[in-house]
């Protein structure tokens, strides 16, 4: 399974693989993020997300939640999308990282978290250039932990979300 | 007899084998393991000096133009060095590579690869090495980067790359 269904709620969610309370800089409560699996019905507004930027056995971590417009089409293969995965994979800090998909064409946003005492290198996320962002402080039990991408690789594999890196099956030499 | 064992077993590794699956911390200092860097995408495995090198500032100027090409065509490049993560990583920025380097400062492959570069006493690096390689880490083709124009031009690299893909791809012939 290369990934699941994400969204932000404002309601605790129910059947999740994962689940977690989330809060605004200020401290203001933000609602929930909730991750589901593929196999579950598909949540209303949910996008695909890299199963790996998601573990329910993962530590607190500040969130750079950058979001398409309800409405607002951007194609993956925009140049200005392309940029930006270009600038993840030559500056990679995270903790956890996935473009957020919409369709098998279009990007819905990027999940980029960091794992630290202050969001202050979520100012580097490249996808804030692209789309309205918030920043999130997100509890335990939600946020993954995932490797740097090899590279240089920014197409993705059979319109998994970026930077899943396989295709459902491989064949041997 | 005992000496030509060992001749062998450090024999620099040679198309049609596979390559050992090095574990290594990459420039970020995490381990790495290059099965899992290859994934199911053919592989470029660099071996080079270190940044100090103006052979290697040359070979990754062009390795730097391909990675255009390279990232749109689901194939990888690692590059290995005996810097430690931080110069690899440091090095790494400033030519502007979208790729994975990995730093063996302990040098614990160097001489199992049979690759230390023995002319160079003083930091006793790697040699240059450039290995074409399928997603198993089965070599296709390595070229010796000792004299530069031992290297591989991009457009070998191009052809290797075609040839790998081709093998590799079910759907290399368009599905009808």
């Amino acid at each position: 399974m290369a990934w699941l269904w994400f969204a932000l709620l404002n309601e605790q969610p129910h059947g999740t693989v994962a689940a977690a309370r989330c809060w605004d800089i200020e401290g203001r409560a933000s609602g929930w993020l909730a991750a589901w699996s593929v196999s579950h019905d598909r949540p209303p507004g949910s996008l695909g997300i890299d199963v790996r930027a998601v573990d329910p056995g993962g530590a607190a971590a500040w969130v750079s939640l950058a979001l398409a417009a309800p409405g607002e089409r951007v194609l993956f293969d925009d140049p200005a999308v392309s940029w930006a995965l270009r600038q993840t994979l030559a500056h990679w800090p995270w903790a956890a990282m996935s473009t957020l998909t919409r369709d098998s064409s279009t990007i819905g946003g990027a999940f980029t978290a960091i794992q630290a005492s202050s969001p202050r290198a979520l100012s580097d996320d490249p996808f804030t250039r692209l789309f309205r962002a918030r920043v999130l402080y997100v509890d335990r039990g939600f946020v993954g932990w995932m490797p740097s991408p090899v590279g240089p690789g920014i197409q993705r594999y059979s319109g998994s979300p970026w930077p899943w890196d396989h295709f459902p099956t491989v064949t041997g030499v | 007899m005992q000496h030509d064992l060992t001749q062998v077993l450090r024999a620099r590794p040679a198309p049609g084998e596979t390559f050992p699956d090095l574990a290594l911390p990459d420039h970020s200092g995490n381990p790495r393991r290059l099965s899992e860097l290859a994934g199911g995408d053919p592989l470029l495995l660099q071996f080079y000096r270190g940044f100090w090198c103006p052979k290697e500032q040359a070979f990754f100027r062009g390795l730097v133009r391909l990675q255009d090409e390279a990232e749109v065509a689901y194939t990888r490049f690692v590059s290995v060095s005996v810097d430690p993560p931080e110069v690899a990583a440091a090095f790494r920025a400033g030519l502007g590579a979208r790729w994975t380097f990995l730093s063996d400062a302990d040098r614990t492959y160097v001489e199992e690869l049979d690759l230390l570069e023995t002319t160079d006493t003083l930091h006793r690096p790697y040699a240059p090495t450039v290995f074409t390689l399928y997603p198993d880490l089965t070599i296709h083709a390595a070229y010796n980067g000792y004299w530069f124009w031992g290297r591989p031009t991009l457009e070998e690299l191009r052809q290797d790359f075609r040839h790998i893909t081709r093998t590799i791809r079910p759907d290399w012939e368009v599905p009808r």
